[in-house]
């Protein structure tokens, strides 16, 4: 039932200073419009791609309500765009795995150190280190927390609490400071495949590669110094950025469900636009099914980024000194890639955010730059709730292919460059270094510009990075 | 006609065009970009290996995509640098073969075969596959 579409996409209108929008009427098939938040310069970088075609096909989906929304960061992905949110009404509106993207609960957390940059001084190094021994980066890498099948299970149902409740690993505190407290309601691991589950198995407490890191930060300029107190931020401190998701076991959910469902459309009666696109409505089995084994998914996903604080953690005892260990808080935990049912304008939705992040007001977000820019500590505004389903941007947005910024950098000159900028970096491929290098992405100064003037989220620190262990 | 592959621009995944005399051609060339996807410009030297693959799918798009599936599974489950295919049989709604390969340590994780623009056809010259990887 799928068609393959290769219409360009149509010329957005600009609404005001930072939205633009595709109308409904743009395409027969759409069922909303398209809106994207956007400086002129950057939805002139937007334009390059396949991203506002790939978003004017999200805006077909079935149930859909009030628009298919971009965030500045936005890039062409597979499906939906990379940047993407869709919110869709239950029972008939319909879920989408490709929605949510094989790396189910992809996101970042935040530590902050009791010591300043300055304080660590020459240990920089050894902590670097300590580090990248004690957490395994890289394909297919498996961690040392191994798991029984029923540990697995209670670690699909119950998130990162399992593990500080029948491991020791992290505190109640860590727990408490995660989006919805590190567990989705209905996980359901009898959802998850055999596949799925030995692919993820062994995975519990690794980074991955790709784009995944673990950053050693400095907290370079405080810009919103109420917040940043209320969120334990302070010039100069050290902060340790984790980015990563749920791994194997991610990956094999999506790719089970976008099989199932993609089998199930003509039954379902749903034309679309793109076979990865593939969905079912909410309330039916292959609907409520996804959501259960997504659910289990994004669960191994924030027990999977705990794991890598404990891991953290104890690379800073071993390097700064247990009480420094023990004193390292966690500010947050943000998913960006997800799909939860929320309230939102009296009625309940399904918000899919593809690379998109949950931005309640007052809510900490993580926006992580490229390795050698800035990342930025933001806090959720009300327009958020107002304009985009309470979500706003995830990073700075890739706007090279991989082939590109390898072509045009060479690994080891930008391990270099890297280093002499003040840069530590652990990497176990130069090649995967020079595939994330900063002129791969957009500037992440001027994405988070956008969701602030916007009304979306407002800045309150900016981070300078010390060291990367590079997945 | 020789089988070929290329890797085509994606801004964040891997787009891969696949071209060969015959169908089978096609999945077998696929196999060949993954290899060299794995190697990543450094061939190992692993122990050698041998595993029975199948998959199967209700179109011949579907078919191509899980079949590297497969492959890619294996490559993160078992380090399997895939080499050669044997006794592949591409029939209506399956695919069957003994892989060939070394087990090491694969340089490059491919999260998932996605089924955007997937695409396995009859052209002029041939046949012709499109694929896009999660990397």
């Amino acid at each position: 039932m799928s068609e393959p579409r290769r219409a360009a996409a149509a010329d957005p209108v600009r609404i005001d200073d930072t939205l633009w929008e595709i109308p409904a009427g743009a395409r027969e098939d759409m069922r909303v419009p398209a809106r994207v938040f956007a400086d002129a310069d950057l939805l002139e970088a937007i334009r390059t791609d396949h991203s506002l075609e790939q978003l004017q096909n999200v805006a077909t989906l079935p149930g859909i309500v009030e628009a298919a929304i971009a965030m500045p960061d936005i890039h062409q992905g597979y499906g939906f765009p990379v940047g993407g949110i869709a919110a869709t009404e239950p029972p008939d509106g319909v879920v989408s795995p490709g929605g949510v993207g094989y790396d189910i609960n992809c996101g970042v957390r935040l530590l902050a150190a009791p010591f300043t940059a300055a304080d660590l001084g020459e240990r920089r190094g050894a902590l670097m280190d300590e580090i990248a021994r004690r957490v395994p980066t890289g394909a297919g890498r498996g961690g040392r927390l191994k798991l029984a099948a029923a540990e697995l299970d209670a670690v699909l149902e119950q998130g990162p609490r399992w593990l500080v409740e029948r491991r020791g690993i992290g505190t109640p505190d860590d727990v408490a400071a995660t989006e919805s407290e590190g567990r989705l309601d209905g996980a359901d691991p009898a959802r998850v495949s055999p596949r799925a589950r030995e692919r993820g198995a062994d995975q519990l407490g690794t980074v991955g590669s790709g784009n995944h890191f673990i950053e050693v930060q400095r907290v370079d300029a405080i810009l919103d110094a109420e917040t940043a107190e209320a969120f334990g931020l302070r010039e100069d401190q050290v902060t340790i950025l984790i980015h990563s998701g749920s791994r194997g076991l991610g990956h094999q959910v999506c790719t089970d469900y976008v099989r199932r469902m993609d089998r199930a459309l003509e039954r379902h009666g749903i034309t679309l636009p793109d076979r990865q696109l593939s969905c079912a409505p909410v309330g039916s089995d292959e609907g409520r099914a996804y959501l259960a084994a997504m659910a289990a998914a994004a669960n191994f996903a924030w027990a999977n980024r705990h794991a890598i604080a404990d891991a953290v953690r104890r690379s800073v005892a071993g390097v700064v000194g247990r009480g420094a260990a023990a004193a390292t808080r966690q500010v947050y935990d943000v998913a960006h890639n997800v799909a939860k049912l929320e309230e939102h304008g009296g009625r309940t939705v399904c918000v899919h955010r593809k690379g998109a992040t949950r931005a309640f007001p007052g809510q900490p977000v993580f926006i992580p730059g490229s390795m050698g820019t800035a990342s930025y500590v933001l806090a959720g505004r009300q327009g958020s709730m107002e304009r985009s389903f309470g979500t706003v941007c995830h990073g700075a947005g890739r706007r090279m292919s991989r082939t590109a910024a390898k072509k045009q950098v060479e690994g080891a000159a930008l391990r270099r460059e890297l280093e002499a900028q003040g840069i530590a970096v652990r990497a176990a491929s130069s090649k995967g270094l020079a595939e994330e290098a900063p002129l791969a992405y957009k500037d992440v100064d001027a994405v988070v510009r956008v969701v602030e003037r916007a009304g979306l989220a407002g800045r309150v620190a900016r981070l300078r990075p010390i060291g990367v262990v590079k997945g | 006609m020789e089988s070929t592959h290329r890797w085509i621009e994606h801004t964040s995944e891997l787009q891969l065009e696949l071209h060969a005399r015959s169908e089978a051609g096609v999945f077998t060339e696929a196999l060949h970009a993954l290899r060299e996807l794995f190697e990543d410009d450094s061939p190992g030297d692993g122990e050698p290996a041998r595993r029975t693959v199948e998959a199967e799918a209700t179109d011949r798009g579907a078919l191509l995509a899980e079949w590297m599936a497969e492959l890619v599974f294996l490559a993160e489950k078992e380090g399997l640098v895939p080499d050669d295919v044997r006794d592949l049989v591409v029939g209506e709604d399956t695919v069957t073969a003994k892989v060939v390969g070394r087990l090491g340590a694969p340089r490059h994780l491919v999260k998932a075969v996605t089924y955007h623009d997937l695409e396995l056809r009859r052209d002029r010259d041939g046949w012709r596959g499109n694929v896009v990887l999660d990397v």
